[in-house]
Parts: structure tokens; C-alpha cells; sequence
């Protein structure tokens, strides 16, 4: 593994890595810029207002929304997380491409990104104009990176402390679970350089909920400047997760407070895109932290100056 | 020989200090502490913690619970010892602790990975270990229990526990060591071969067993039972 890791480490650190270029579709990226990424689920049972964007109309004025919120992203998905009723690859196609091309038609320049572990799910939503593909499952799928090389995709590489897609976590532990973080994120992200992927296009996750219990959330949340300082951009997803909902003893539909709490110390500690369902108030947070950190200038700072 | 046995659930959650600031379950963590007193209380040389790890081994009487595995944070300690102490075993430990024990304690591991053959002379040799030997077996049911559950819902899950229960229950542990492996692999029964060692070690026995908790109030299959041996 450190073998693995050391040779990824010289195969990623192109030029525009170390000056901390992400690049998505044809956008580019600095590291002080914070993005959001709306959730589009094409689902009837998703966690967060289950079956909501189920109907394709209801998820295009969801597109809408968010693009007017200020999303930077749309990440279009076709399965929950949690274990239910099998769907298919077939069917998670029906569910996600189609609406992938209707929204690359209608937003030509919107960034979208497809939310899937499958590889042959990521190849449809790709061929109808994705820019990134998210895996929120740990490379369980080892295709995914040819696909994402195929057609100058991103891909996002995450931690699922070995987890098979649509596993709920049993007792899991870690000797040190930020270090097993990093090493899995990193040693994926050499594998998709390894596969062609543009290193620049190569994001890294620690998956919150995935693989870990609250507590393990919480530590990861609270050293994430450890997978800021490796160098790969950072995508958190916090958005009304279980670790917020625990922490708070909140139920689903109570927990934008506690999301937008961890939004900002993620961003403080050099998070760049921040997966969520309530874009707006998502970024408000990011334009406040930006604005704290002296990266983006007041709106209107007329207090005591007049 | 074994004088008295009881049975718990190797759930973290039993561990005040992994649940936050809400009680969480207490009539099931009382269960198994006044499980845990008995064993403490029977009169036996020592006590022998028994569960499922990723091998049939011996650990050393030192070893105890890496709380910060499960719940890491500024302030958490690991543990002395030697590290790679199955949980099932540290929380045994951590219980026999709380319950007020201070003697001597074997720990034993059995592995899902070793044939049901093997798990059994491993309890058997654990039985053998001291003329007089309390066992504290830490072992679950079905993690497969409702569509909460860890594994989600399985719908053989259910009668698999109230086989296990029965069996436990009315002291014909004998069932446990015949019982389908790859079933209880299927089910997410983590602890079934520390049963199956648990079955071994009673062999010959005749017992009187007392449930103090069944349920599966978060998907897992718990049972809490203490097993005297009358001759």
C-alpha cells in the first residue's frame, strides 16, 4: 500500500495539482473557491423528503432551484445509500441518463455530476453529458476510472471503510479512522491517475456515515485539514446525515443547523465542495466562511463608514 | 469444569462511554450487569470471557477494550496490552469490570472461520482450564432482524433467534452445535461460533437457565441469560 501510494503521489502531483486546480467540465477551480453541489435524487425512497424529485418534472424544477440558489453542481443520483429494494443496473439507467441529457440541455454550461457506484451506470450518464462521476462507495467498482478517462470526466474517490454499496456500517471501528481516510482516498485517487483520469479532475471524500459510526463522523469532521493537506480537493457530504441527526438527537427533517454547523468548519479546514439539499442556506455558509477568511469581500460594508 | 455461564450481547452499545450523553437501553445494559454479578459471584477460580474473533486463540488477562476504535476523540486513551483484542472480548471484560470483579479472567476467542468442530474443542479446552471455571459468553443474534437493522431485514432472522432462545433457554444446548453455520453467516449472527463454544463447554451439564432480556430493539438479535449447572 505505501508502495502504491508513494508512486500515485509522483504520478498526481502534475503541475496545475500543486497549484490546486480542480477542474470540472470546462470549468476551472481555485483552491479558495467553495462549491456547491445540489442533490437531485431520482428516487421514490431517499432519506430526505423520499420520492420529492421522484417524477422528472418535479426533479427539473428542482434543477431550477438549485441553479438559482447558487448551485455550482447538480449531482444526479438513482439509488439510495440505505439497503431496500434492488435496482438494477438497468433500471438505475432509466432512472439517471435521460435526465442527465434534459439537463445538459437545458443548463449547457451547468456542472453535472453523476451519483453512482457502477461503472456502466457512470458510462450512460457520461455519454449524456456528465462532468463527474460520484462515488460515494470506495472504488467498489474498479471500472469507474476507465470511464471517467473515456470521456474526460472527474471522479470523486471515497472512503467506505471497505463497505459493500448499500451496507449499513455494524460495529465498525479504526485503529485511527482519519488515517484510514487518507489512505484509502489517496491510494484511489493514484489508481484513478493510474487509469488516466486528469489528475486535476480527481476529488477526495471521506464519506461521512459510510463505513462509520457518529463518533467516527464527528473525528473526521474535526481533522479534515488532514485530507485538505494532501494536496486532492475535498468534497464533503454532510447534508442531514445520521451523525448530525445523533449528535443533536434531531430527527431527518431538523437537522439543517447542526449540517450547516459542520459546512463551516469542513470549509474553514480547506473543504472545497459541499454536497447538500438546502443550496441556499449551504451558500450563505460558504459565502460567510469565505468572507471570514478574507476571500470574498462584503456584499455592501457600510457600518460606521458612512 | 464450568460452575455457572452466562450470556450477553457483544453490542458496543452496552459501553455507557460510546453512547453519548442519553441513556441508551438500560434495561438491557441492567440485564447484563446483573448477569455479570452472578458470574462474579459464583464462587469459581476465574472467570473466562468467551466470543467471536477473526481467530480461535487465547489473549492475554491484560488486554481490555479499545474504546477509542469505536469512539475516537481528543482525550480517548487506548488501552494497554497487546492491540487486536476482539470487542466482543473487551466489552466481556469491560462488563465483568462494572459488575465489580477483580479475580483472575481467561480470555478466548473463536473464529467463524474455524469449523463448528473447532470452536467446540476450544470451548471444551476453555471448560477444562480451572476445577472450577464461571464463563461469560458474549454473543449476539441476527444483526438482520428489521428493515432498520444493520443488514436490513431478513425473514428468517426472527425464528433463527427464537431457535437459539429455545435452545438456551431450555438448557439443550446440544442443538447449538449442529445448527446451520452458514445460515447464521447469512443472518449476521457475528457471535454464533462463540455459542457453539458455549455449547462445548457445557457438555454434560445439567442447567437451569434464567432469560433476563430478549429482544432487538435496534435490529440485532439480544439475548441475556444466566445458565446455572445443577449436577
Amino acid at each position: 500500500m505505501a508502495v502504491a501510494r508513494r508512486k500515485g503521489a509522483r504520478a498526481g502531483m502534475s503541475e496545475a495539482r500543486e497549484q490546486g486546480l480542480l477542474k470540472l467540465g470546462a470549468h476551472s477551480f481555485g483552491p479558495r473557491d467553495l462549491l456547491v453541489m445540489a442533490i437531485v435524487n431520482r428516487t421514490p425512497d431517499s432519506f430526505f423528503r423520499p420520492g420529492d424529485t421522484w417524477e422528472e418534472p418535479a426533479a427539473m424544477q428542482r434543477v431550477h432551484r438549485a441553479v438559482t440558489e447558487g448551485a455550482d453542481i447538480v449531482d444526479i443520483g438513482g439509488v439510495p445509500a440505505a439497503p431496500g429494494p434492488e435496482v438494477d443496473v438497468a433500471e438505475e439507467i432509466r432512472r439517471t441518463s435521460g435526465f442527465v441529457a434534459a439537463v445538459r440541455a437545458a443548463y449547457p454550461g451547468l456542472i453535472i455530476s453523476t451519483d453512482t457506484w457502477r461503472h456502466e451506470v457512470a458510462r450512460a450518464a457520461c455519454a449524456a453529458g456528465a462532468d463527474l462521476i460520484n462515488d460515494s462507495w470506495g472504488g467498489w467498482d474498479a471500472g469507474l476510472g476507465a470511464v471517467a478517462a473515456e470521456f474526460g470526466a472527474g471522479l470523486v474517490c471515497s472512503h467506505a471503510g471497505g463497505q459493500r454499496p448499500r451496507t449499513r456500517p455494524f460495529r465498525v471501528s479504526y485503529a485511527d479512522v482519519m488515517a484510514d481516510v487518507i489512505e484509502h482516498t489517496t491510494r484511489l485517487a493514484a489508481r484513478a491517475v493510474a487509469d488516466g483520469v486528469e489528475p486535476a479532475r480527481i476529488v477526495i471524500d471521506a464519506a461521512h456515515d459510510f463505513g462509520k459510526n457518529t463518533w467516527h463522523s464527528l473525528e473526521v469532521t474535526r481533522r479534515l485539514d488532514e485530507m485538505a493537506a494532501t494536496g486532492w480537493p475535498v468534497l464533503v457530504s454532510l447534508s442531514n446525515k445520521d451523525f448530525v441527526g445523533e449528535t443533536l438527537n434531531l430527527p431527518v427533517t431538523e437537522r439543517l443547523a447542526g449540517t450547516l454547523a459542520a459546512t463551516a468548519i469542513c470549509a474553514w479546514q480547506g473543504a472545497r465542495i459541499f454536497r447538500a439539499h438546502q443550496v441556499a442556506a449551504t451558500r450563505q455558509v460558504l459565502d460567510m466562511v469565505a468572507a471570514i477568511r478574507g476571500d470574498r469581500p462584503p456584499a455592501r460594508a457600510v457600518r460606521a463608514l458612512a | 469444569m464450568i460452575v455457572a455461564a452466562a450470556l450477553c450481547p457483544a453490542a458496543p452499545l452496552l459501553v455507557p462511554a460510546l453512547t453519548g450523553a442519553e441513556p441508551v437501553a438500560p434495561d438491557l445494559r441492567s440485564a447484563c450487569l446483573a448477569a455479570a454479578a452472578d458470574l462474579a459471584e459464583a464462587g469459581a477460580d476465574a472467570v473466562a470471557v468467551l466470543g467471536a474473533g477473526s481467530q480461535t486463540r487465547r489473549w492475554d488477562r491484560g488486554s481490555g477494550l479499545d474504546l477509542a476504535a469505536f469512539a475516537p476523540g481528543p482525550g480517548a486513551r487506548r488501552p494497554a496490552g497487546r492491540p487486536g483484542l476482539p470487542y466482543p472480548l473487551g466489552i466481556g471484560g469491560w462488563l465483568l469490570t462494572e459488575a465489580g470483579y477483580r479475580g483472575d479472567r481467561l480470555l478466548q476467542s473463536v473464529s467463524a472461520q474455524d469449523s463448528a468442530g473447532r470452536c467446540a474443542q476450544a470451548g471444551a479446552a476453555l471448560a477444562a482450564a480451572r476445577p472450577r471455571l464461571a464463563l461469560l459468553v458474549m454473543a449476539d443474534g441476527s444483526a438482520r432482524r428489521s428493515l432498520k437493522a444493520p443488514g436490513y431485514f431478513d425473514d428468517r432472522s426472527e425464528r433463527f433467534d427464537a431457535a437459539v432462545e429455545s435452545a438456551i433457554g431450555s438448557g439443550a444446548l446440544g442443538w447449538l452445535l449442529s445448527a446451520d453455520r452458514r445460515l447464521a453467516g447469512e443472518l449476521m449472527a457475528t457471535g454464533f461460533p462463540a455459542l457453539q463454544a458455549l455449547a462445548a463447554a457445557m457438555a454434560g451439564g445439567r442447567l437451569v437457565t434464567q432469560v433476563r432480556y430478549s429482544g432487538a430493539p435496534f435490529g440485532v438479535g439480544y439475548l441475556v441469560a444466566s445458565l446455572r449447572v445443577t449436577g
